[in-house]
């Protein structure tokens, strides 16, 4: 604690105890260290689970969620939600498969989706920075749009197949480690940067903590938030991608539950809802907590549907947490 | 009625109360002052319930009680009018009126028909023509305010607390407030009456108890007592010590920046005001007389309708924040938490805030003189706090404040406009405050000081503007300033 | 009656003045519909229209309540599923069950709304995180009891979906119909009903008002999830069976007629005969695209831009600096 004397001089504050250091310490780290318990104890009850090919699974698993975290990470932190991001993620993988199938023009692919997330994101963000539509429902009801046209669009029942580059980016692998995962490592580099060294990410920042401050500082704060949100729509756009090209086949529901799940790997990695507060590596490590939790599930040879119901238990408990140490 | 042993409260890194000891009896008006932070609304939720003392004892009604929450306290008839308004926006008056005793049938249903009817007579009671089905939210602030008072007196209550009342409401609802509550003494009721207007306590109460720093410090019978006394226990000194002599005092110069007949929708209604490099212009007036909304609107924050600013003899166009700063005009706002500071940030990022494009445009941004600048603004506001990453919600308020100021100060190259400045900052803060105010006049800068306080105003001003109801109603040269004659022009009635 | 000031009838007063928004879009909607086809205001259609708004006018009735609180209940389509299942699984097509069950089912689905209720309650953690964490749990449950349809009822117990008054005035529809009025009566004339409207326009000054608004807020939960068990029982009389993903699409469709129909999400402005309103709309809008041969596909298009609509056209209050 600081204080001041009477007659204004500074006083310095007295160096926290080392009781109080590894309070503070595990507190900020408490997201890590769950992690690594989970990791630990996944280990010793699943002989399985940390092998080789687990681990390559689990991480195969963990891409397309981590770059939707990603995305949704920059959204919340702008007080804002991502409903859209799994039909985001849908439509762009049936349009993968819309320019001819395997013999498809790759870089084309790849604008499309990419022009696909981005105008998502843009009517969101307009939605709600112009029209001050709540973003759960400015987000649900492009959701529902988009879901619509996909539908019409395929006539319900896309086929088809990706292009090989996308089979080779989602599931081929590079001196054994995946493609995908050195993707995710470059797009949360590039997160990471964009949120924590520019002054794009302090603006950020300024907003979701307080819109107030951010107008009377001159920030123009529709436009930070408008950003955000193309973010999320593009970034869940690449995510279809690379999921698609993970499973091979293109079907309606690419990315079902991510729209939900990127929204409790956020909170759980500490991202609150209320904005302003959060950050990539506590996003992503609430997801690699999700997928090792799930894993786990069907490595110790429990019931798939326990799945679930560990991950809603989970992210009630995260978000208690949070609040508890908030008071 | 009311009997306080000993009680004691504190937050986290704040000691709000420390052993306070108070008795309020029935039939009595008994002041609370105290300068703002000196415990006064801690002590009134401490009474009505919201908080739990941390050691103390509370007696009522010759009872010693523990208040399970405010509900109970007022199922006791323990009634509180906060400063802030406990009113619920998109409920009808009557509805505002009567939540929590539901006027009801014999079926338990609300019967809207009374409910309506003793909302009505209670209002009519009182002189206050309010429609009792309009929304509170249509309502004027100071309408609010009559329904806040008119809220207390449905029920059997015992002990009235106000918190500040009058700050939003004048002349003639104020005469009514008091005779209102002295019909009240008259019944038995004790009210503990909060006012940062001695006038009024000389003229309504019968006792009053000075709170500093948290500490319970006299209490006196009101006629054994005299203004300048309780002036003197509320500060503890003398004012001519707090508010530190102006040293390098020179004529001001030229006028910098100038709002020309700027209206805000509802709030101003055509206000001028001329701000000259190296002077400290007071802007006083009531809670509600428009001061806050000419500021932000002067600093591009909310839209003029009509009017404009003049900086250096041109009129600025397309007028916002990020304007404002480009032509060296800072705004320290009223409400620290709610609007200057991002409270999840730390020291540096809340000073470099309005100048982020200095740190690097696009990509980079340059965190290491972001430090170094943070590191040099601590040192010379002397704020007290570990570092540049120290988060400023750790921080004390002044502290706080002081940072909102630093961040101000650095780019205020013209006018720097600040809004009750020292609001729930301690004294040392506060001198520190005054002191960055004549730093900046002596550099040149155009200062506006907003404040409620009219030992401040009048302390610290070279030259002060008073706002009535959206209106400048009067302009105070350095040796006209006295408390009497600001006031005169604050209450000043509006012709026409 | 002394002398009054003009205004609106107090039923649109408030901020309600948003029905006339729906209505004006229901009016418009049925004018589209008859000059389309001669088959389509008729009688027979429009009581077709009434009967098919009664599953989303159940489970939309406890979500308006929630959204009243400034709050949101996401696990009603887990709890629909899985109460569904409870319901034909446990019947098992005998007779003698149904009441039992049905009443033992509706009992749950208020427990299970409770105990979202007391999470929220006593962790402080927002509606939409805690509610999004129970229905995975309960969607979890309902899988384990079953991956597929779970039982079967009785032949009569369609007779709650598919049964007529005389006249063919579908008996579900008209059951939810009276809950609504049922319900808006509560909202406005009972103590807790407008202070359900208190706790939602300001939580702050109700705590300071001593209102019980954690005890209140447990009972809508509650009342939520009593209104996805009568849901559950109801599309079990629809289909004869309860599966693991009946009500996966009443979660987000429960809150389409509730902020179409004026509720603000921000809590405390709205009524319940919105969403009525709301839900005809959705079921008219339905119908109306049937007979203009759109493709089922383009309702869900035409669904997200009615919310857009909608919301745009009611902004909801910004908190601003003056």
């Amino acid at each position: 604690m600081t204080g001041t004397s009477p007659i204004g001089m500074a006083v310095p504050a007295p160096r926290p105890g080392s009781a109080d250091r590894i309070r503070a310490f595990a507190s900020r780290y408490a997201i890590l260290l769950f992690l690594a318990a989970v990791v630990v104890a996944g280990g010793l009850a699943a002989p399985g689970f940390l092998s080789g090919s687990n681990l390559t699974n689990m991480l195969m698993q963990f891409v397309p969620l981590g770059i939707v975290v990603i995305g949704q990470t920059f959204v919340i932190l702008v007080r804002g939600l991502d409903l859209s991001v799994a039909s985001v993620m849908a439509t762009a993988a049936v349009a993968a498969t819309a320019f001819g199938g395997v013999n498809a023009d790759a870089p084309a692919v790849f604008a499309t989706a990419i022009g696909i997330g981005a105008a998502v994101g843009l009517v969101n963000g307009l939605l709600v920075t112009k029209r001050n539509v709540s973003p759960f429902l400015a987000t649900l009801a492009t959701m529902i749009v988009l879901q619509g046209i996909r539908f019409a669009w395929t006539q319900g029942a896309p086929s088809g197949n990706v292009p090989p580059i996308f089979r080779t980016i989602g599931a081929g692998t590079f001196n054994g480690i995946p493609y995908n995962v050195l993707f995710l490592l470059v797009v949360a580099a590039a997160g990471a940067a964009a949120l924590h060294l520019s002054g794009f990410g302090r603006r950020l920042y300024i907003t979701g903590g307080n819109p107030l401050t951010a107008h009377l500082v001159g920030i123009r704060a529709a436009r930070v938030t408008l950003a955000a949100y193309v973010v999320s729509g593009v970034l869940a756009a690449i995510a279809g991608l690379v999921l698609a090209g993970f499973v091979g086949v293109v079907d309606n529901f690419v990315g079902r539950g991510f729209e939900l799940d990127s929204i409790v790997a956020a909170v759980v990695g500490g991202v609150a809802l209320s904005g302003g507060k959060g950050t990539i590596a506590g996003a992503l490590t609430g997801a690699a907590i999700l997928v090792a939790i799930s894993n786990l599930v069907v490595m110790l040879g429990l019931p798939v549907q326990a799945q679930i119901i560990l991950k809603g238990i989970v992210i009630i408990v995260a978000a208690s947490f949070y609040v508890a140490r908030r008071r | 009625m009311l009997s306080l042993q000993g009680i004691s409260k504190g937050f986290p890194g704040v000691k709000a109360l420390t052993d306070v000891s108070l008795d309020v009896a029935a039939g009595e008006i008994h002041a609370l002052v105290g300068e703002n932070g000196a415990g006064k609304s801690t002590l009134t939720r401490v009474i009505a319930g919201v908080f739990q003392p941390d050691a103390g004892t509370v007696r009522f009604d010759g009872r010693e009680t523990v208040w399970k929450g405010p509900g109970d306290a007022k199922r006791h008839g323990v009634h509180v009018i906060y400063q802030e308004f406990v009113l619920f926006p998109h409920l009808s008056v009557a509805e505002n009126i009567f939540v929590g005793h539901e006027r009801r049938n014999r079926l338990g249903l609300i019967d809207h028909g009374r409910t309506r009817r003793d909302a009505k007579e209670l209002l009519a009671r009182f002189g206050i023509d309010i429609d009792p089905e309009a929304l509170v939210r249509d309502l004027s602030v100071a309408d609010q305010q009559m329904v806040e008072i008119a809220k207390a007196l449905v029920h059997d209550v015992k002990l009235l607390i106000l918190d500040e009342p009058t700050a939003v409401i004048s002349g003639r609802e104020v005469d009514v407030l008091f005779d209102r509550l002295r019909r009240l003494k008259q019944q038995g009721v004790a009210i503990v009456y909060i006012s940062h207007r001695l006038e009024e306590i000389f003229a309504l109460c019968d006792r009053v108890s000075v709170l500093k720093d948290g500490n319970h410090v006299a209490t006196r019978t009101i006629d054994e007592v005299t203004r300048d006394q309780l002036i003197a226990l509320m500060v503890g000194r003398n004012l001519a010590e707090l508010f530190p002599v102006r040293r390098s005092a020179k004529a001001p110069g030229p006028v910098v920046v100038a709002a020309r007949n700027v209206e805000v929708s509802g709030r101003v209604r055509g206000a001028s005001i001329e701000l000259r490099a190296g002077e400290i212009t007071g802007l006083a007036g009531m809670v509600g007389a428009g001061r806050s909304e000419l500021a932000l609107a002067m600093f591009g924050a909310i839209p003029m309708r009509s009017g404009s600013l003049v900086v250096d003899g041109r009129e600025v166009s397309g007028l916002s924040p990020r304007r404002a700063i480009d032509l060296g005009i800072g705004l320290v706002t009223e409400d620290r938490k709610g609007q200057g500071l991002a409270m999840l940030l730390d020291v540096a990022a809340n000073v470099s805030a309005s100048t982020l494009n200095e740190f690097g445009r696009g990509w980079r941004f340059d965190r290491a003189r972001e430090k170094r600048v943070a590191e040099q603004e601590i040192a010379s506001y002397r704020i007290a706090c570990r570092g540049p990453s120290t988060p400023v919600s750790v921080m004390s308020g002044g502290n706080q404040q002081k940072v909102l100021v630093a961040r101000w100060a650095r780019t205020s190259t013209r006018l720097l406009i600040l809004d009750e400045p020292t609001r729930g900052v301690d004294v040392g803060a506060k001198t520190e405050i005054y002191r960055i105010m004549h730093e900046l006049a002596d550099r040149g800068v155009a200062v506006l000081m907003i404040s409620s306080e009219l030992p401040e105003i009048v302390g610290m001003s070279e030259r002060v503007v008073v706002m009535r109801e959206g209106v400048v109603t009067g302009e105070l040269s350095k040796s006209e300033i006295s408390e009497e004659a600001v006031v005169e022009l604050a209450t000043r009635r509006l012709a026409g | 009656m002394q002398t009054r000031t003009l205004r609106l009838p107090r039923f649109l007063a408030g901020g309600r003045a948003a029905l006339l928004v729906v209505v004006a879009l229901l009016i418009l909607l049925f004018v589209l519909g008859a000059s389309v086809s001669d088959r389509f205001a008729t009688t027979g259609n429009m009581l077709n229209v009434y009967e098919q708004s009664a599953g989303l006018a159940l489970v939309s009735l406890g979500q308006t309540l929630t959204i009243l609180t400034g709050g949101i209940d996401l696990s009603v389509g887990s709890v629909i599923s899985l109460l569904s299942m409870l319901t034909s699984g446990l019947i098992a097509g005998d007779e003698a069950m149904v009441i039992p069950v049905v009443a033992g089912v509706l009992v749950l689905g208020a427990l299970i709304g409770a105990a979202n209720g007391v999470t929220i309650v006593a962790t402080g953690v927002h509606p939409l995180i805690v509610t999004l964490g129970t229905g995975a749990i309960v969607q979890g449950v309902a899988l384990l009891y079953g991956l597929g349809p779970v039982g079967s009822v009785p032949i009569s117990f369609d007779a709650f979906a598919y049964g007529t008054f005389p006249g063919g005035i579908s008996i579900g529809a008209t059951v939810a119909l009276a809950l609504f009025l049922l319900v808006s009566f509560f909202l406005n004339n009972t103590r807790t009903g407008r202070r359900i409207y208190a706790i939602g326009d300001d939580p702050h000054a109700a705590d300071l008002m001593g209102l019980p608004r954690r005890r209140i807020l447990v009972g809508v939960y509650a009342a939520s999830g009593f209104f996805a068990a009568l849901t559950a029982v109801y599309l079990v009389s629809r289909f004869n069976v309860g599966q693991p993903y009946t009500g996966a699409n009443y979660t987000l469709a429960s809150i389409t007629p509730v902020v179409v129909g004026g509720t603000m999400l921000a809590g405390g402005r709205g009524g319940v005969i919105g969403t009525l309103l709301g839900v005809y709309l959705v079921s008219l809008l339905n119908n109306t695209l049937n007979f203009l041969d759109i493709s089922s596909h383009y309702q869900l298009v035409v669904q997200g831009l009615v919310i857009i609509l909608a919301v745009s056209v009611y902004v909801e209050k910004q908190r601003g600096l003056a």
